[in-house]
């Protein structure tokens, strides 16, 4: 294998891939997603310290949903947003419960507030004022395009307040109930709210961002069983003949002739019932997934490396190893399968965006991931907020499968055009 | 003269096909012997068998189609390879017996360095340990005079040139010190020069290891520069078998006769006139004729030809050394006869 490499690194389709711009840049974005899934990654390992965990992800960074890139929400939700939260800190203040229930990504009230009486009357002052400016807001009926209230003359209140500035101050008082947060934390908190929040007030960034793990985590170990499946097969297959290929073109073709999707569903579907419905480890709960996927998609890279094999094995190297005196099935191993590595290669990045694009459907469907986001289930939770024309989130989840699986085209297609020997030139 | 026993001795080796169109003899019968350090020629034209008849002493056709017939007979060592088990075979091939092939560009294994490709073979068939066997490999690079071999054994077969490859596939092939080495066609694919630095090559190891050498080819001047022996097929047969100087000088089959006229020689007397060949095709393996398989393009065809086969038998006078198949042998006078005339007339490239 690191021969193979070596060779790969002197052969001329390095250069010729390296010298098509759109391809390196491509690659360079697949490298950033890998290093940003790689990092959530860390999350289950290493929970607090870096990563996203699963629970992160489920919080709601603010009480109601936002817009993203900073575009204000509309008053009505802004004030909601306040009252919401003015509410909860009320009620902990009066229960004496403690605050650390109340938290909106990284905002939070100040640790040990509860003991400290200072701190509590400068939260039951704040309170009083966030309650007072929301009674001075409530009488008007609609704050999203507030009417200024006239006198019986039908002339402006001269006494009437104005809308903007008291939003503006009610949620300066809110924002002052929590501890102040450090330039980098204010930072991270802007990128939380940055992509908006879906209905329930958790971060769309977040969510998009883990889901990169989900993708790649899907991505990577279906594309891997099953190109080392799909080789094996179809390298044994044309190399032994005989009733072992039979059953094997039998098998794919069986396969193969059935709908994708459906039979993609129904084995998810069958899967689903076993233990791994009860498995509460989100890693662990995508097995079905990639179960009905790796049984489906080694058909691609067994039927190209099938014929690759029927090629390979009347070559004279693989009659000298005969002749050397080596078994059938060390020959196969070893002389026959390293020379279809760019075949592995190809059909890696091309089963590594289907598995990607399947799971997005399949998700969508309700038949993938069960645990934790994914873009499928974002997209597909995302119907109800359409309908009511917020589009932060699916637009988030669609861009960032968009720009991966583009990516991942670019390159496969320029993989294809640099290392396979039918298109040099 | 002392007969020493034969390292490898073929007899009645028959080889068939199957294919869509029936079963068909690919070799028929094909007897010969090969003594420990010789170098054995097998020549013959496109399709005559000459590598079938190597492959299966090797045994390295294809098990589904072929069919080596249960009374061919393929002794080494006391060992039947025409029925060995195929662990008896894997023990053999490689270390015993070795093969070289026609077409060094693709004999080596391009995703793995030539180094790696002579230790795979060391490791297989010796117990020698890591540094023990590269020793060995670039030892063997530099007995078949591959410059640099300490540099070269780390390279990829695409690195090197054709001839440097063989050289390679060759150096692989005796890395164990075979008792046999089959080089089919070794020199076909190369160019003039290089084709004599590899025999020239081979010659030497054979002196140096004492390797017996089947070569097989279909140019007569390598046959005459390298070989001892020559046996020349025809049709999945053998018509002749002996030392390569009385084949050259005195050839029993009118066949080896036409072979040898159709080589151009510098300062040939019929100066200016077309080289001559052998009218006719090859008959097909499909359709073999009863009698004589080289009677149809024979000029001393008789009746007799046509109705039965000759067998293999010593030539008159000079012992089982040398073995012709042919009823009317070129050192007996020719038969004329009206049909013999007209096939003369017409075929310029058989001389009486």
């Amino acid at each position: 294998m690191i021969a193979a490499f070596k060779r790969l690194k002197a052969s001329r389709g390095v250069g010729k891939f390296c010298r098509n711009r759109l391809a390196v840049a491509a690659l360079g974005i697949i490298v950033l997603y890998a290093l940003v899934g790689g990092w959530v990654a860390l999350g289950d390992l290493l929970p607090g310290r870096a990563g996203i965990t699963y629970a992160q992800v489920e919080q709601p960074v603010w009480p109601t949903p936002i817009n993203g890139f900073g575009i204000p929400a509309t008053n009505e939700r802004r004030v909601e947003a306040a009252r919401i939260i003015t509410r909860e800190v009320k009620r902990a203040v009066n229960n004496g419960e403690g605050f650390t229930d109340i938290r909106y990504g990284l905002l939070h009230i100040l640790p040990g507030t509860a003991d400290s009486d200072s701190e509590l009357d400068r939260l039951s002052t704040l309170i009083e004022e966030s309650e007072d400016l929301y009674d001075q807001l409530s009488e008007f009926d609609d704050l999203n395009s507030p009417e200024p209230p006239t006198l019986d003359d039908g002339a402006p209140d001269p006494d009437s307040i104005d809308v903007p500035s008291t939003i503006a101050r009610l949620e300066g008082a809110v924002r002052q109930m929590f501890a102040p947060l450090s330039g980098w934390q204010s930072l991270k908190q802007s990128l939380l709210h940055s992509l908006g929040t879906d209905r329930q007030g958790r971060s769309n960034f977040l969510r998009v961002i883990f889901s990169i793990k989900v993708a790649l985590q899907v991505g990577i170990v279906v594309a891997i069983i099953s190109v080392l499946v799909g080789t094996f097969l179809g390298a044994a297959a044309a190399y032994f003949g005989g009733w072992v290929d039979h059953a094997v073109v039998w098998l794919y073709s069986t396969l193969s002739s059935m709908p994708e999707l459906i039979l993609l569903a129904v084995l998810v579907y069958a899967f689903s019932g076993s233990v791994f419905d009860k498995v509460s480890n989100p890693w662990l709960a995508l097995v079905p997934v990639y179960a009905a996927m790796c049984m489906e998609f080694w058909i691609g890279p067994c039927r190209v490396i099938r014929g690759e094999t029927l090629k390979l094995k009347e070559l004279e190297y693989v009659q000298a190893a005969t002749a050397i005196g080596f078994g059938r099935f060390y020959i196969l191993l070893k002389h026959v399968i390293p020379n279809t590595v760019h075949l592995m290669f190809i059909n890696f990045s091309l089963l590594f965006i289907a598995a990607i694009k399947f799971e997005v459907v399949l998700s969508f469907l309700g038949l993938g991931v069960k645990v934790g986001p994914s873009w499928g289930r974002m997209i597909q939770e995302s119907t109800q907020e359409v309908i009511n024309g917020i589009f932060w989130q699916i637009g988030a989840a669609t861009v960032f499968m968009f720009v991966l699986v583009l990516a991942f085209n670019i390159v496969s297609d320029a993989l294809q055009d640099a290392f396979d020997p039918k298109h040099v030139g | 003269m002392t007969t020493p026993s034969p390292i490898l001795s073929v007899r009645h080796l028959t080889t068939r096909f199957r294919t869509d169109r029936g079963i068909v003899t690919a070799i028929d019968d094909v007897s010969f012997d090969l003594y420990p350090g010789e170098t054995l020629g097998i020549v013959g034209e496109s399709g005559c068998g000459k590598t079938v008849t190597s492959k299966s002493i090797m045994r390295l056709l294809p098990e589904r189609t072929t069919i080596i017939d249960p009374s061919s007979q393929i002794m080494f060592e006391g060992t039947n390879l025409a029925t060995a088990d195929d662990r008896t075979m894997r023990r053999i091939r490689g270390d015993r017996i070795a093969m070289i092939f026609q077409e060094p560009m693709t004999s080596l294994n391009p995703v793995f360095t030539i180094g790696w490709q002579l230790d795979e073979a060391l490791k297989y068939h010796t117990d020698l340990g890591r540094a023990a066997r590269r020793s060995r490999a670039i030892e063997m690079l530099k007995l078949v005079e591959i410059p640099n071999a300490e540099r070269r054994v780390d390279e990829y077969p695409h690195q090197l040139s054709g001839g440097m490859r063989q050289r390679v596939m060759i150096g692989m092939a005796l890395c164990c010190e075979p008792d046999v080495l089959i080089a089919d066609e070794p020199t076909t694919a190369l160019d003039v020069t290089i084709q004599a630095q590899i025999l020239a090559l081979m010659e030497n190891l054979r002196k140096r290891l004492n390797t017996a050498i089947i070569l097989i080819t279909h140019n007569l001047g390598v046959v005459a520069q390298v070989c001892d022996r020559v046996a020349v097929m025809y049709a999945g047969r053998v018509i002749e078998v002996g030392g390569v100087r009385r084949i050259f000088h005195d050839p029993q089959h009118p066949y080896t006769r036409a072979l040898l006229d159709s080589i151009p020689k510098a300062g040939r007397k019929e100066h200016g006139k077309r080289l001559p060949t052998i009218e006719g095709i090859v008959p097909s393996l499909f359709d073999l004729p009863k009698g004589c398989r080289f009677a149809d393009r024979c000029a001393r065809c008789q009746p007799l030809c046509r109705d039965t086969e000759p067998e293999l038998l010593p030539a008159e006078g000079v012992g089982e050394s040398h073995l012709k198949r042919c009823h009317f042998p070129l050192s007996q006078a020719a038969p004329v006869t009206s049909a013999s005339h007209a096939a003369m007339t017409s075929s310029p490239g058989a001389r009486p």
